[in-house]
């Protein structure tokens, strides 16, 4: 690659001295035309040859170009680059060093645990922070090793420093005591389906059972003597009622969107939000997203969309489809699928300052056996009851 | 565009070309400068002359075998 310099000739005739230069076979390019001046850029080896063959002429070196200018103002501003860099690589391990680990528990023995367990995974003082994946297999790693001890551990990464949560497992004095229990029913209702694993089911299909009930019997009998005494398994779904109340404002504000958008700057710390710029739109429905974090605080670029907020009425049959639709929204937060309401009816529906209210008799299947421990010399199930290990879902 | 006129040189074996585009003048293959002022170019090619008139006629760049001429381009004419 040629390395081309930028040269500059004193002259007030430029066309004779380009002339020159044409017949002494020197290329140059980027020719510029000032007062006194003829500017250009020429191969760094042709400016013997004009020093040579042009002799009256006083050629001035004023820089380097292209890839050579670079390494000379690299040259240059080494140190400058230097610190920069350095100030990188020490931002950069300082933000992923570990500088403090805090187990959050009150339990000397449980935190201690912990510390271990974590150190044994390289989770510790002035250690690199591990991927969200690798703390994610951490913890099923610890929970599994001390199965007995944990039943819930939670890393939480803030900032330089780590915080374990953990919650200790408690093994009542009941689980330990007994082997032997019983599945009940926690609910009236009438049996829908039955699956034994371990025990003998005491209900059939459409029968009414009550709370406590025995649904899945503990003790095996042959002839009204007890065989044999195991933990009943097992899973017993029932139709059971409840009756949910709702309320829902007639009147609500419908926002159509404008098409028209800004940009804005948030930054966002623990407590509060900041928004740079002042905002041009009134009404307005705000989308973040986040550039970078940096000592804490959150930089978002943030993007307004304008609406326009419109008064409407719901009709009667709207408003009732729509409270429908949030009883049926709590049910699934409740852990309870739309297949599983067997029948629906609302039972009262009032209009009351604008709102209308119902209650809704909601009939389910529901999983209703939970376990009941008994002691095997008394016969009588204890006080403690569990929940199955199958989902249990309403409690 | 240059890439394809040079392997077309390259291919065809051509003596010499001349690009006008936009008050440019690209001549590639010529072979002296003979007159240079801000109203006339002459340029000596292999077998011909190249008479460019206009005005404010500057080099913008020189090399062995090509020159970009810039200005108010008014009549090219070939001499032989």
């Amino acid at each position: 690659m040629n390395h081309f310099v930028l040269v500059r000739i004193k002259t007030n005739k430029k066309n004779k001295l380009l002339l020159k230069l044409n017949k002494i076979n020197v290329s140059i390019k980027n020719i510029k035309y000032e007062d006194k001046y003829l500017v250009f850029e020429i191969i760094n080896t042709d400016i013997k040859r004009i020093k040579k063959y042009l002799v009256s002429y006083k050629i001035e070196f004023i820089d380097d170009t292209g890839i050579y200018k670079l390494r000379n103002e690299i040259r240059k501003n080494m140190l400058f680059i230097i610190g920069i860099i350095f100030s990188v690589i020490v931002f950069l391990i300082l933000t992923n060093v570990i500088v403090k680990v805090n187990v959050i528990h009150e339990s000397k023995e449980i935190r201690e645990l912990l510390y271990d367990a974590l150190k044994e995974h390289g989770v510790e003082n002035m250690t690199f922070k591990k991927s969200y994946d690798k703390y994610e297999e951490i913890i099923e790693d610890i929970k599994e090793k001390n199965k007995d001890k944990i039943e819930w551990l939670e890393i939480d990464v803030d900032g330089m420093i780590i915080n374990v949560r953990v919650e200790e497992r408690i093994i009542t004095e009941n689980e330990k005591k007994y082997n032997t229990c019983h599945i009940v029913a926690k609910r009236s209702g009438i049996i829908k389906s039955i699956f034994t694993e371990r025990g003998v089911a005491e209900v059939k299909l459409n029968q009414y059972v009550k709370k406590n009930d025995i649904l899945i019997n503990g003790m095996i009998k042959l002839n009204e003597e007890v065989k044999n005494n195991v933990c009943a398994e097992g899973l017993v779904h029932a139709e059971v009622w409840y009756t949910a109340n709702a309320s829902i404002p007639l009147s609500y504000t419908e926002e159509i969107s404008t098409n028209k958008m800004r940009y804005n700057f948030m930054v966002k710390t623990k407590n509060d939000e900041y928004v740079i710029l002042k905002s041009r739109i009134n009404e307005k429905k705000v989308k973040n997203i986040k550039l970078f974090s940096i000592f804490g605080m959150n930089f978002y670029i943030q993007k307004e969309y304008e609406v326009k907020k419109i008064a409407k009425n719901y009709t009667e049959v709207e408003a009732l489809k729509k409270i429908t639709n949030i009883i049926h929204e709590k049910l699934i937060l409740k852990g309870i699928q739309e297949e599983d309401i067997i029948n629906e009816k609302v039972l009262k529906k009032n209009i009351n300052n604008g709102n209308l209210d119902i209650e809704m008799f909601i009939a389910l299947k529901e999983q209703i056996g939970v376990v009941k421990y008994y002691d095997i010399e008394t016969d009588s199930g204890t006080s403690d009851i569990k929940s199955n290990k199958y989902n249990n879902r309403l409690n | 565009m240059r890439i394809v006129k040079n392997l077309k040189n390259f291919l065809l074996d051509q003596d010499y070309y001349i690009d006008i585009f936009d008050n440019n003048l690209h001549v590639y293959y010529y072979e002296s400068l003979i007159h240079l002022s801000d109203k006339l170019i002459k340029l000596k090619l292999k077998e011909f002359s190249l008479e460019i008139e206009g005005k404010d006629l500057i080099v913008s760049s020189m090399d062995n075998h090509e020159i970009l001429i810039k200005g108010i381009i008014n009549n090219v004419r070939f001499i032989r």
